[in-house]
């Protein structure tokens, strides 16, 4: 059984239907890239995991257990951890204090586990490579580096899948490489993660599995190989050649 | 019986429709500059003012009055609303976006009361069109200009209609609070577009006014002002968007009031509940608020705003609260009786103005109501320590007392937060201010007794049954607190403390989680953050201080009528001046309240003294000056808070920060003044002279020490090389050097550069 699995995701804004009966599955250990054009519904159905909107249909199964109608908080207390495509930074506080802050949430009540959630954070801060960067105000630092701060938290809440939209974007080549061997050592490390990613390329290198979205539906899905020649993909892709 | 149904539906309907004409205005603005013109209702007024002036003043023909009043002037308050304040507004975040319109209101209805009312006699009294011409209806006599009043509103509607949905003016006005970035690259004007919406809300604005002022009477500016609040629930029964929704709010809220009428007898029948005909509509309100469907949890789009605030270390914390108790401690040895008194009011402010930074600075939440919270602790303690017994009974305000009066606070900011968990920003605050309004209308103006019985136990609440409640002072640790002085000292301990506590709240994990909150709950709640359980935490948390304070301010009135502040616009007053001195700071609190008194009580009496002792000036000190400090000061400092919206304080650290580079210079500054300070306590030198002497140091010598010390601050000018340029003016103020880096990175020539460059070539 796939550690999320996502079955009949419908999802409607007014008249417009964002998702049309999607079903996805993440596998626990594995990376699943989910890609599309833009406005595919990726986001909405990040959304719709992690309890931020609320399906017109669908269930969402986490570990076996039907988290539909569970509170966002509920799921990640269950290990469901998101990062955003547009940055949800906590401004006000230095990247330290963003990474720290969400052990602290998981770690609430007792004073000794808030004292380990300071530890957690340097080990996470190092892991990501922006300990150097710890002190400094989040608005201050470039957006690559930013998203990692995001990952870092998302991190710290000790998820069993790692829902990550767009996490390359702002970074550069070398950083991006860099970055594809940090999911890859996490997957092996045991966190699953679903990635939503416009950087075809590390998708290809890192994801196990692919599905591919498209106005709402899921129109391809396989390994990498088939992805890259799957002729639905192609034309949402480039478009269908009218000449033809 | 039909009858009477009938003859009250009909009534409900001409009074709905001003309210939908009302209403409109306010969703009209709304849905095109995103911003709540809380001051809505002050523009209403000032209309009416003005259409009065023109009608009965000056004799004007009433349709020509009308047409002056409501296509002319009205507009033209609306028009430069907008292009003075509300365009200093973006970027800002929702509390400055909210406290910004509640400026112009008091500042607006400052002014009329300064025009029309400075006067206390003066009598205003509004007619109806055609007078008391009437048609029946339904057996029921209705007015013409009630009439008139449905006729427009239809009238309206249509015309609103058409302008929104069918002309490129009414798209480009939708568009503008859509996305104002991609209607300007899509060549439209989004400025005009705001300008033609502010014009055409306060137009309506200012046409509900004058048809609703002759059901008061007598005008009166802040009472009109309310009557058009009353329009708030329909407004938000088309959640600030659908004109249709709106109209049928107004119905709804017209038909409720006149049946409330019908079935109470005019109030008669139900004496406890007579003021719930004033409180109908907040009750709509908070009902309206609470049912209908919200946005979904914010994210960052809102966040990325302007405000900054620093926190402070525990270290400093605590050496600026030891500072604060030894500066009060030496200037009340200076001062006279009232001045002592004016200087504690004003740190009775502050200490109901600091639950506010737990509140909004920290947790980015509103509460409009402040002042209902000391009314609640007041009763509450009055209840434990004096009751029915009388002051006879008891001397000295008890420990029990205090703390009842913080649980019962808090309870009841639980019990207003606990429905009221899923409204944020805005709505929050309107709910809250719907929330004072129905406990000022219910409870505090109430001379019933509330009788009840509980587990056998026989019980009679009396809230304000006499008008007026006085609370014993304290008399603890063999101190008498009944001395001004030692009031005082009492209070600043007590800030201090709070304040200390305060920093150290937002130091801990805790208080990451509430500014977490505030900044992204999307991003806390997908962290695992229950963001309902820790809203109602800091909301019962904030109204406990709140509690704490503001029984400090009763017991610094010692006699408190149940008139006196309770109305609501004061708690918009100290909320709006709070945010002005710096809602993120302690410090913002403190400053709040020392400005407020300042400013209503201090500032008068110096002009007074002046106009006194310089007779030959006395208008400009008095007439003038005194006047427009009265009325208009405390809201032209909130309008400016566009211009700066981390407040007060955090303009006068950054000023003095760098200070820190010469600590000599700054102890021969503090020594000096610790001197003055000792030569006026021994009479050498005078008050005034040392009040002068302390406010020209602050003034002249910070520039002079960085003038006498240029090349240590000559670094912090070169540190701007490391610093990230987008935040410039953002993290720091802007400097002029800053011009030449911002140039030489974007490889711009500086003008007398590229002259030197032509001459040589030539």
């Amino acid at each position: 059984m796939p550690l999320l699995d996502i079955r009949g995701m419908t999802m409607k804004f007014g008249g417009a239907a964002a998702l049309t009966a999607v079903d996805v599955a993440a596998a626990d250990g594995t990376i699943t890239g989910l890609i599309g054009p833009n406005g595919a519904g990726k986001t909405t159905l990040f959304n719709c995991i992690t309890g931020l909107l609320q399906p017109a249909a669908g269930v969402v199964l986490f570990d076996g257990e039907d988290v539909t109608g569970l509170a966002p908080f509920a799921r990640t207390r269950r290990g469901v951890a998101r990062t955003f495509q547009r940055l949800e930074l906590f401004t006000s506080l230095t990247v330290r204090e963003n990474v720290q802050v969400a052990g602290e949430i998981r770690n609430r009540w007792s004073r000794r586990d808030r004292r380990d959630a300071r530890a957690e954070c340097d080990r996470v801060l190092e892991l990501l490579g922006i300990a150097h960067l710890a002190e400094r105000e989040v608005t201050e630092i470039p957006t690559g580096m930013a998203r990692r701060v995001e990952m870092g938290r998302a991190l710290m809440t000790r998820p069993k899948i790692l829902l990550l939209d767009e996490p390359a974007s702002g970074q550069d080549e070398q950083e991006t490489e860099e970055f594809g061997d940090l999911l890859v050592r996490l997957c092996e490390e045991g966190t699953a993660i679903l990635l939503v990613e416009h950087d075809v390329s590390l998708v290809m290198k890192v994801c196990s599995y692919i599905q591919v979205l498209d106005f709402g539906r899921i129109i391809a899905a396989g390994t990498p190989t088939q992805i890259q020649t799957n002729q639905a993909v192609l034309e949402a892709y480039l478009g269908t050649d009218t000449t033809a | 019986m039909f009858q009477d149904f009938l003859a009250y539906t009909v009534l409900g309907i001409c009074l709905g429709s001003i309210y939908a004409i009302a209403a409109t205005g306010l969703v009209v603005t709304y849905s095109t500059s995103g911003v709540f013109n809380v001051a809505h209702g002050s523009v209403a007024t000032m209309s009416a003012l003005i259409y009065w002036q023109l009608r009965f003043d000056w004799d004007v023909q009433p349709l020509v009055a009308l047409v002056l009043t409501v296509c002319v002037f009205a507009p033209l308050i609306g028009l430069i609303l907008e292009t003075v304040v509300i365009r200093g507004l973006r970027g800002t975040s929702e509390v400055t976006r909210l406290v910004t319109p509640i400026a112009v209101l008091l500042g607006v209805n400052g002014a009329a009361t300064w025009i029309w009312f400075r006067n206390d006699q003066r009598s205003v009294v509004p007619k109806r069109f055609f007078g008391l011409s009437n048609v029946k209806i339904l057996g029921q006599a209705v007015y013409y200009h009630q009439l008139i009043g449905v006729a427009l509103a239809v009238v309206i509607a249509a015309a609103l209609y058409v302008l929104l949905f069918k002309t490129r003016a009414g798209v480009t006005m939708r568009a503008t609070v859509d996305d104002r970035t991609l209607l300007m690259l899509n060549g439209g004007r989004p400025d005009r577009a705001s300008l033609v919406s502010w014009a055409i809300g306060a137009g309506l604005a200012g046409l509900a006014g004058v048809l609703l002022s002759p059901v008061q009477g007598a005008l009166q500016v802040f009472a009109l002002t309310l009557l058009i609040f009353d329009a708030y629930p329909a407004a938000i029964a088309g959640r600030l968007r659908s004109v249709p929704l709106t109209y049928v709010g107004a119905m709804v809220l017209g038909l409720s009031k006149l049946y409330f009428d019908w079935m109470s007898e005019a109030g008669t029948r139900w004496l406890a509940l007579k003021n719930l005909r004033i409180a109908l509509p907040a009750v709509l309100l908070f009902v309206a608020l609470l049912i209908l469907p919200q946005d979904r949890l914010r994210g960052a789009i809102v966040s990325r705003t302007r405000e900054r605030f620093h926190v402070p270390t525990m270290r400093q914390a605590v050496t600026w609260g030891g500072v604060l108790i030894v500066v009060v401690y030496m200037l009340q040895k200076l001062m006279s009786g009232s001045a002592v008194i004016s200087l504690s009011n004003g740190m009775a402010l502050s200490l109901l103005a600091i639950s506010l930074v737990l509140l909004t600075g920290y947790a980015g939440e509103i509460n409009l109501a402040i002042f209902t919270f000391a009314g609640i602790a007041l009763i509450a303690a009055w209840q434990f320590d004096v009751g029915p017994g009388g002051l006879a009974t008891q001397k000295s305000m008890s420990v029990g007392a205090i703390l009842l009066a913080i649980c019962v606070c808090a309870i009841v900011g639980g019990l207003i937060a606990l429905p009221a968990l899923r409204l944020r920003g805005l709505y929050l605050g309107l709910a809250t201010f719907a929330f004072g309004i129905i406990v000022y209308q219910l409870v505090i103006l109430q001379t019933q007794p509330l009788k009840g019985s509980l587990f056998g136990w026989d019980f009679t609440v009396n809230f304000f049954s006499t008008g007026s409640l006085t609370m014993p002072r304290p008399h603890w640790f063999g101190i008498d607190f009944t001395d001004q002085r030692n009031f005082l000292m009492l209070m600043t301990v007590m800030f201090a403390l709070i304040g200390i506590g305060l920093i150290a709240l937002r130091r801990s994990a805790y208080g990451r989680m509430i500014v977490a909150m505030k900044d992204s709950p999307a991003a806390c709640a997908t962290l695992g953050m229950n963001i309902k359980r820790l809203k109602l935490g800091v909301f019962m948390l904030s109204s406990g201080i709140s509690g704490l304070g503001g029984l400090m301010w009763a017991s610094q009135q010692r006699t408190l009528a149940n008139n006196n502040g309770f109305d609501g616009f004061q708690s918009l007053t100290l909320f709006m001046i709070a945010v002005v001195g710096g809602i993120g700071y302690v410090s913002g609190a403190l400053l709040a309240g020392i400005f407020l008194s300042v400013l209503s009580v201090v500032m008068p009496e110096v002009w007074d003294k002046l106009g006194h002792d310089y007779p030959s000036l006395h208008w400009l000190f008095v007439s003038v000056m005194g006047n427009f400090t009265k009325f208009v000061g405390p809201a032209l400092i909130g309008i400016g808070l566009g211009k700066n919206p981390s407040g007060i304080a955090q303009q006068i650290m950054d000023g003095f920060r760098p200070l820190r580079k010469t600590p000599l210079a700054v102890g021969i500054w503090i020594v000096g003044l610790l001197w003055a300070w000792l030569f006026a306590w021994q009479d050498v030198i005078g008050k005034w002279t040392f009040a002068s002497i302390v406010l020209l140091s602050a003034v002249l010598v910070p520039p002079i020490i960085k003038r006498v010390h240029a090349e240590r601050f000559a670094e912090d000018e070169r540190a701007i090389h490391g610093e990230d340029l987008d935040q410039i003016g953002l993290a720091r103020p802007f400097r002029r050097s800053d011009r030449a880096v911002f140039d030489s990175h974007l490889g711009i020539v500086p003008p007398e550069q590229e002259l030197e460059v032509g001459r040589a070539s030539s």
